[in-house]
């Protein structure tokens, strides 16, 4: 039992490091970053080549990371600044982050195949006996990194200018710009913090998964649900307890239904879930949490 | 579809080109009979190319109906797609099923799933239900993954076999490209009457002013549901086709397939007609175009759709009617723009069913407490009795409760408390679209109307519940007699009652093009055009200059002349209080007075609190 709880929390922890990738430019532009995914995968892909040919680990991490951010910025540039200037409540966003995607992904499957390839083992090997759990030494990093990100993130946003400034760009861009912030800076840093969120989630998983490019597809769907479980797209940390729910119940589903479950049960989680709260469940708006209003139109 | 209706179609219209349009259409229709004929006898590889555009087109259709016209970005769409092929598919195979009986309980089930899925997923809106329906979609594929004794898992099923012709028309060729090809014209012919149909007007006003269409007493939810439910039901349809083209499985209906679709509609050009299926052929033919290294070959596409969507966000239609506008003409001269303070209006608004006398009390608030959540109450114990035929003014400071007053007179808000009433009938249970059966209308502080239909278009939601049947025959309007009469009718005095608020040049000018005067006029003609007996109107002189104020009293005089009770919350009292029999103010969400204009000019504390003495 305790073996579920704690490796669904380090799991957990990476569906919540993405989710939070996604909710952070989701936080600030509105608009979900369907190549989420492929950012993440990008860190890996990138490490994974550094480090087999011969490079330092930490030293293939921070060009993966640093390529990720770099990606991620392109990502708001070509596919999501052009489609807001023209429209800010367009889907059209829908159809560009998405085709940005694509792009990453077969850019990548083209550039090293569609294989999986060696990931550096980082701290994979080492395992730690907890009570009558095992956790390896990669996972408690994960659940580690992901306790501070999270907590810096938040902290960032509710006690810095910067991350006030980001709170107005949400708000109204608009009104935003008015009051002299850039909002396209703004973004940019978004996007990038977005892309090294995602791409310290790959550095934290390569070890197990291995480096493949078809990787963003699941981990970015997960990290999506993730973020709804939580109710990310109004606080992004609610993302990070919306992962760890997510892995644990699929962790869970795993050892006491059978080893297929956790391709559906965290579905089913899911959708009881948005049914009960359809905007996620540590959302601010949510009823369950909250004394029930009555219906009413906004004024 | 047979070219007989399509000619009746064409006439619908009246126009005086009538029977242009009649041989226009016709030839259309023989081409794509032509067309489909020469396709169903050529070789199975161009065949099979087109059958998967034609079921994509459909499928494109089915969200453009929703996302086109309501605004409901569907992720769901491959959800449905895939119940219709997966049930056509095990229930053909392994039951032994009729494919056509199974068309129709294809049909009917999706249908149904949209319903359901859209009855719980349109208590969130925007963003909030594309995440509901994408997820919906992401369901079915884990199922239809996991349930591999009936799904046959990742392999999936090979789909059943598609019924021969009888020998007598074996030499029409391949009868699939045949029943395809029917389905894609049946769909082009569904959106093109609903877009030729009254209720056109109505599903955008749903879309972009959801108040102003409850208003007119449209059921705006239940609208929605419906539409949603046929446009799942078509998705289910594509479906039942995808199913004769080979492979059902799991990863044909995922959720990149929801999200390539709405790519095509996008692509394509939103809420066009033809637009969806253009964005479909670009989508289902680039692979054969482009026959290159697959990988390159998705790069390719990826960028191409962003340049698409960036470069081109009315989509290939929106581009191509911006060059062609002009060769075809169809960009009429502007009409010459009057400043409607000149034009004098004998305003003789359709007169309102009852009596007009004076003494009857025709609305009635007793005791209304409302308060937004969990703040302070914004009305305390009101109490508002309104005389048929009289101008009754609500004024107040900012803030006093006026709006949320006329929101709950209206039944956009429902009172913690109290109770209101329409000519002595209880309605604070009641939603606003039923409070304008019973012939209330109101008007919005800040215009409620759709930008991009014409002045007559908006005007002809007002008449919503004023003419009957107007959702059961969208379907097939232009084509039927009934509606083609009602469509005259409906617009002829949509164009009346513009001319007769003093708007009337304006009339076929998009309401995005017209100053906000103008605007407000419009506002106006929505309620006037329903004959109704009571107008709630939510500050109608904000923002008109002086000149317009006059013309708008002048205006609201007549309407009274004609037995029109009105509410009218205003803070010009210079233009409020001439036209007014009784005026109530309201400080602090409480009722200070009510007297009539002199008695309330003269009140020691209104005019403390209000007049600011």
């Amino acid at each position: 039992m305790l073996q579920f709880l704690l490796s669904g929390v380090a799991i957990g922890s990476i569906y919540g490091l993405i989710g939070m990738a996604l909710a952070i430019s989701f936080y600030v532009t509105r608009i979900i970053n369907f190549a989420q995914g492929q950012l993440m995968m990008v860190t890996v892909m990138i490490t994974a080549e550094l480090a087999s040919s011969g490079h330092p680990v930490w030293l293939a991490a921070a060009a993966g990371l640093a390529s990720s951010c770099i990606i991620g910025i392109l990502s708001y540039l070509i596919a999501v600044r052009p489609i807001l200037l023209s429209n800010r409540f367009s889907f059209g966003w829908l159809v560009s982050t998405l085709g940005f995607a694509v792009i990453v992904e077969n850019a990548a499957a083209y550039i090293w195949g569609p294989t999986s390839q060696a990931f550096p083992p980082i701290l994979n090997s080492i395992s730690v006996p907890i009570g009558s759990a095992v956790l390896t030494a990669q996972q408690i990093l994960a659940i580690v990194t992901a306790a501070v990100l999270a907590a810096g993130f938040e902290i960032v946003r509710r006690y810095t200018l910067f991350g006030k400034l980001g709170m107005a760009t949400a708000a109204d861009p608009e009104m935003a710009s008015a009051i002299g912030a850039n909002t396209t800076v703004v973004a940019i840093v978004a996007f990038a913090v977005s892309a090294a969120f995602a791409g310290i989630a790959g550095l934290l998983i390569g070890p197990t998964t291995f480096a493949n490019p078809y990787l963003g597809d699941t981990f970015g769907t997960y990290g999506f649900i993730a973020m709804m479980i939580g109710g990310g797209t109004e606080r992004p940390i609610a993302a990070m307890f919306g992962g760890i729910l997510l892995g644990v119940c699929a962790e869970g589903a795993n050892g006491l239904i059978n080893s297929q479950a956790s391709d559906w049960f965290p579905f089913i989680v899911l959708v009881v879930i948005l049914i009960v709260s359809p905007k996620g469940l540590f959302s601010a708006s949510n009823p369950l949490f909250r004394p029930r209003r009555p219906a009413s139109a906004s004024r | 579809m047979n070219p007989t209706t399509d000619q009746a179609s064409a006439t619908a219209k009246g126009l005086p080109a009538g029977s242009w349009r009649a041989a226009a259409l016709l030839a259309v229709v023989a081409a794509y009979l032509l067309a489909t004929a020469y396709i169903a006898q050529s070789d199975l590889g161009f065949q099979s190319l087109v059958l998967v555009t034609a079921v994509f087109g459909i499928l494109a259709i089915s969200l453009d109906l929703v996302a086109g016209m309501l605004g409901l970005y569907s992720l769901g769409q491959g959800g449905f797609f895939g119940i219709g092929a997966y049930m056509t598919t095990i229930l053909a195979n392994d039951q032994g099923w009729n494919v056509f009986g199974l068309l129709v309980l294809v049909l009917v089930v999706a249908g149904l799933a949209g319903v359901a899925v859209g009855a719980m997923s349109l208590r969130v809106s925007g963003l909030y239900f594309a995440i509901t329906t994408f997820i919906f979609t992401l369901v079915l594929t884990v199922l239809a993954t996991d349930m591999v004794n009936v799904t046959g898992g990742l392999q999936g099923l090979l789909g059943p076999a598609f019924p021969d012709f009888p020998d007598a028309l074996q030499w029409l060729g391949t009868p699939l490209v045949w029943c395809t090809m029917t389905g894609l014209l049946l769909c082009l012919v569904l959106v093109w009457n609903i877009r030729h149909s009254p209720f056109y007007p109505i599903l955008l006003s749903i879309r972009d002013a959801e108040p102003f269409a409850e208003a007119a007493g449209a059921r705006t939810a239940a609208i929605k549901v419906g539409v949603f439910g046929v446009s799942a039901a078509i998705a289910g349809g594509a479906g039942w086709l995808f199913s004769f083209l080979g492979v059902v499985s799991p990863s044909q209906f995922d959720w990149s397939v929801s999200l390539n679709v709405l790519v095509m509609v996008l692509i394509g050009g939103i809420n066009t007609t033809i637009g969806p299926v253009i964005g479909a052929m670009f989508v289902s033919m680039f692979p054969n175009v482009v026959n290159i290294n697959p990988w390159l070959q998705e790069i390719v596409y990826g960028a191409l759709s962003i340049l698409a969507i960036t470069l081109l966000p009315d989509g290939i239609v929106g581009v191509a009617k911006r060059i062609l506008a002009p060769l075809i003409g169809r960009s009429a001269p502007a009409p010459e723009i009057v400043a409607f303070g000149e034009t004098s209006s004998p305003a003789i608004v359709p007169a309102p069913a009852g009596p007009t006398s004076g003494d009857e009390i025709i609305v009635e608030c007793r005791g209304i407490e409302f308060g937004y959540g969990l703040g302070p109450k914004v009305l305390r114990n009101v109490d508002l009795a309104v005389r048929r035929g009289h101008i009754h003014g609500l004024i107040g400071p900012n803030g006093s409760g006026k709006s949320t007053l006329a929101n709950v007179i209206s039944g956009r808000l429902t009172p913690h408390a109290g109770a209101v009433l329409v000519k002595g009938k209880r309605v604070d249970g009641m939603p606003a679209s039923s409070r304008s059966r019973l012939g209330l209308r109101r008007t919005f502080q800040a215009a409620q109307l759709v930008k991009e239909l014409t002045l007559t278009q908006n005007v002809m939601v007002g008449l919503f519940d004023r003419v009957p049947g107007i959702v059961r025959r969208a379907a097939l309007w232009p084509m039927l007699p009934s509606g083609r009469r009602d469509l005259a009718a409906m617009h002829r005095r949509s164009v009346d009652t513009l001319a007769l608020v003093g708007a009337g040049e304006w009339s076929s000018r998009q309401v995005g093009n017209v100053p906000h005067g103008i605007e407000q006029l419009t506002q106006l003609a929505t309620v006037c055009v329903a004959g109704p007996d009571v107008i709630v109107l939510d500050e109608p002189a904000t923002g008109l200059s002086a000149k317009e104020v006059r013309h708008l009293a002048t205006i609201l005089a007549n309407l009274k002349t004609q037995g029109v009770t009105m509410i009218i919350i205003e803070h010009q009292t210079r233009f409020l209080f001439p036209l007014c029999d009784r005026v109530t103010v309201l400080n602090a969400g409480e009722v200070i007075l009510t007297g009539s204009a002199d008695e309330v000019r003269s009140d020691p504390v209104v005019r403390q609190v209000y007049l600011g003495e």
